[in-house]
């Protein structure tokens, strides 16, 4: 199997399973407890069915959505994600170009493995740092003032890890960053020498937004849990959020939200757009699923904020029935992730690009033509 | 296995299987995406139940309906489906000819690979034609024409075949057509040498309706997908399909309708019918089930149009279902292609028999002594208050 024979979400995950050491692919593949909320992530889509119009004259359709004041070409974008250098040795390079080449907005994580400022130099389409609120209150204003500095459009603030969530994956294969070797991994990493090669000789493995300020995730190997319960603030209130905005002072967002009360209170602090996400479940697991949770949180602040649907997507069609609830856009991690790992920057145009056929495609097969054209009358729930 | 051991679709698809190369087999059994809708639309009936009643002196149930100004024998037919001497070497003149065995409607493709006159020669029964609007309208309008002068009883548009959905079998087993060997294909070919004896030595296969106009998928090895992208005018519009209506002046079907809205519009440009259908789970997946939707769309104008559920359908007690929610008939297209695949005419002659028996039964079952008996009240929805 390789790059050409990959036509689906599925087949980038066969081919990334083939390629990491399993450690690896266990930290992109796993996530919280029994993972029922991964799961049902992509299974909530399942219980909606689309309703086309047929004989609209479909010819040309504009795929063009806009967040965050910016105009996208396509209606889903890359969320921020840590440490894809581990995935690919081209890491954000890969992810950003691709970005890029496609136009669509590339989210960089504060755990990420290239600097914001290259990153910046490097791309000029739009760009959202994901923010992690850490305990150390001179680490959190050196990364704003650097993101600022770089010049990024979009500040997202992570509000759903505030402990590490119980990745029990990880625990059984010991994956940390960085990479430590054990007894169990040791076999996994000796079989996949390509990674090692690259990991090896492609330059040091860094996080360089926390490197001057942490130890822990760049000189000593910790697991992302434990990074998450240690070195953030678990006391961050809407009060820190609110600040936060304003210190940044431009688009601003919360990543994780899922209730309507606080989708309100995003409003009320000053947030241009919320992203409804469980982290790809990996923290809650039986948390709710982002699709079913949209409507709600679209009724109630839609007008107000940019509602972004993150978690569980897969399919072009996925993206037409969140779209169709009225989400302004959609964004997923193991989305491109996969693919990262399956063949670098060539791998992400290749996923981003048959998710834009896939989604090009099914818009005509709906009648519609432009993302406005998407409304709740597409859809019919089949529990009423 | 042969065919008198098939008593049911998943006989008649396993049989198909060991006949047939498997590019072949994948093209007809697959569906778009992950096949969400493929499924859901067989697992719909399942969220429906059944209330019969007892007692009711219900003797020999009758079993005949009109559709299309004809009276059929059975509220069954056969969907329109293209290649089919892909399948079996008789192709369209199998499912004719059985098709008009037991009086019920047989469809031919504009893809098929008889001619329209052909068959319209073997088979006295009642025959539906089956358009696609082409970028070249002249390709449509000749077929238009010839349908008519064949006497054909009527016509029905696809409309949700603009673009060739995702079927991504097909791009893993590598089917065109004419079929191409690959080097994965050659194996599956290999081992039944009865289908490629019966292929080479066969009339040469083509795409007899529009082979004058168009060499597209007659001389050229060709995915079906991109023949669809290619020929099939993606900016048809109600305007396109009212031409259609006028210039066959006949009963007239939209097929692939699957929201309210759209159904009534077929009623202003002149259809007679409407057939419920996501192309069979075979192009927009995620899009919902005939059966989930057939009630509401009944509701809406079923005093003004036929309503046909096509898609799912594979039981007997389907059929009673859709037809207890507003449908006029069901029609199929997998099944009776797995069933040509298993025995040809014979196969699809056992199929009809099976199906017939199976509405049959079920209607003693339900206490009813014709398809008027079957209404709403006899069903519950599980999930719907």
């Amino acid at each position: 199997m390789n790059l050409k024979d990959c036509i689906n979400f599925n087949d980038f995950r066969k081919l990334a399973k083939k390629k990491l050491p399993s450690p690896i692919f266990h930290y992109i593949d796993g996530a919280a407890d029994d993972e029922v909320t991964y799961q049902r992530n992509t299974s909530a889509f399942n219980e909606v069915d689309l309703v086309p119009n047929v004989l609209r004259g479909v010819e040309n359709v504009d795929l063009s959505t806009t967040i965050f004041g910016k105009k996208l070409d396509l209606p889903f974008y890359c969320s921020p994600t840590a440490l894809q250098r581990l995935f690919h040795y081209q890491g954000e390079r890969a992810v950003g170009k691709a970005a890029q080449k496609f136009n669509t907005m590339f989210g960089v994580s504060s755990l990420a493995t290239v600097s914001v400022e290259e990153i910046s130099s490097m791309i000029d389409t739009p760009k959202l740092f994901q923010f992690y609120y850490h305990k150390d209150k001179g680490l959190n204003n050196a990364i704003l003032e650097r993101v600022k500095a770089a010049k990024f459009d979009v500040m997202a603030l992570t509000v759903d890890t505030i402990t590490g969530g119980n990745r029990e994956r990880d625990l059984r294969t010991g994956f940390t960053s960085p990479p430590k070797l054990t007894l169990a991994s040791l076999f996994s990493f000796a079989t996949k020498p390509m990674w090692g090669i690259n990991y090896v000789t492609r330059g040091k493995f860094e996080l360089p937004h926390l490197q001057d300020h942490v130890k822990e995730g760049t000189s000593t190997a910790t697991s992302i849990g434990n990074y998450f319960t240690k070195m953030l603030d678990q006391s961050m209130n809407w009060k820190d959020a609110e600040n936060l905005c304003s210190k940044w002072g431009g688009h601003f967002a919360l990543k994780g939200i899922m209730s309507v009360e606080d989708a309100k209170r995003a409003v009320d602090i000053g947030c241009s757009g919320i992203m409804v996400s469980n982290h790809g479940g990996r923290q809650l697991d039986g948390a709710r699923s982002p699709f079913d949770q949209l409507a709600e949180i679209v009724d109630a602040v839609g007008d107000k904020v940019d509602v972004i649907c993150e978690g569980g997507i897969q399919r072009g069609t996925h993206m037409l029935k969140a779209l169709s609830l009225g989400a302004k856009a959609c964004a997923g991690g193991r989305l491109y992730l996969y693919a990262l790992a399956a063949a670098g920057q060539a791998g992400v145009e290749r996923a981003l690009n048959q998710y834009r056929v896939e989604l090009e495609r099914d818009m005509k097969l709906m009648g519609c033509t432009k993302i406005s054209d998407l409304n709740r009358k597409n859809l019919r729930f089949r529990k009423t | 296995m042969n065919l008198k051991n098939c008593y049911n679709f998943e006989d008649f698809r396993k049989l198909a299987k060991k006949k047939l190369p498997s590019p072949i087999f994948h093209y007809i059994d697959g569906g778009a995406d992950d096949e969400s809708t493929l499924r859901r639309n067989t697992d719909s009936f399942n969220d429906c139940d059944l209330v019969p009643n007892v007692l009711a002196s219900v003797g020999k149930p009758d079993l005949s309906t009109t559709l299309f100004g004809r009276k059929i024998d059975m509220p069954i037919f056969l969907s329109p489906a293209a290649m089919q001497r892909l399948y079996h070497p008789d192709g369209d003149r199998a499912s004719a000819r059985a098709a008009e065995k037991f009086n019920t409607f047989y469809s031919m493709s504009s893809m098929g690979n008889n001619t329209i006159e052909e068959v319209s020669n073997i088979s006295g029964g009642p025959k539906l034609f089956q358009l696609y609007v082409h970028k070249d309208r002249s390709i449509s309008d000749d077929l238009i024409e010839r349908s008519r002068r064949s006497g054909f009883d009527a016509m029905c548009l696809t409309v949700d075949t603009l673009v060739a959905g995702n079927r991504e079998k097909d791009h893993r087993t590598g089917f065109t057509t004419p079929p191409k060997l690959t080097l994965e294909s050659l194996i599956s070919f290999a081992m039944r040498p009865q289908w490629v004896f019966n292929y080479l030595t066969g009339k040469k296969f083509e795409l007899a309706n529009v082979k004058k106009k168009t060499d597209k998928g007659t001389n050229i090895a060709k995915s079906v997908i991109e023949y669809i992208n290619e020929q099939y005018d993606p900016a048809m519009g109600w305007k396109d399909a009212e031409y259609c209506a006028k210039k066959w002046n006949g009963p007239f079907a939209l097929k692939g309708v699957m929201s309210v809205e759209d159904a009534k519009r077929a009623i202003d440009i002149g259809c007679t019918a409407v057939m419920i259908s996501n192309h069979g789970g075979r192009q927009l997946d995620g899009s919902r089930s005939p059966f989930d939707q057939v009630k509401a769309i009944s509701d809406a104008v079923g005093d003004k149009l036929e309503i046909i559920l096509d898609g799912g359908v594979r039981r007997g007690t389907h059929v009673l279902k859709a037809i207890a929610a507003g449908a006029k008939a069901c029609s199929f297209g997998k099944m009776f292609l797995f069933s040509l695949a298993a025995g040809g005419q014979q196969g699809v002659e056992r199929l009809l028999q099976n199906m017939h028996d199976e509405i049959n039964r079920n209607m003693v079952l339900m206490g009813c002594k014709d398809l008027k008996e079957l209404n709403s009240s006899k069903l519950i929805y599980r999930n719907r208050k």
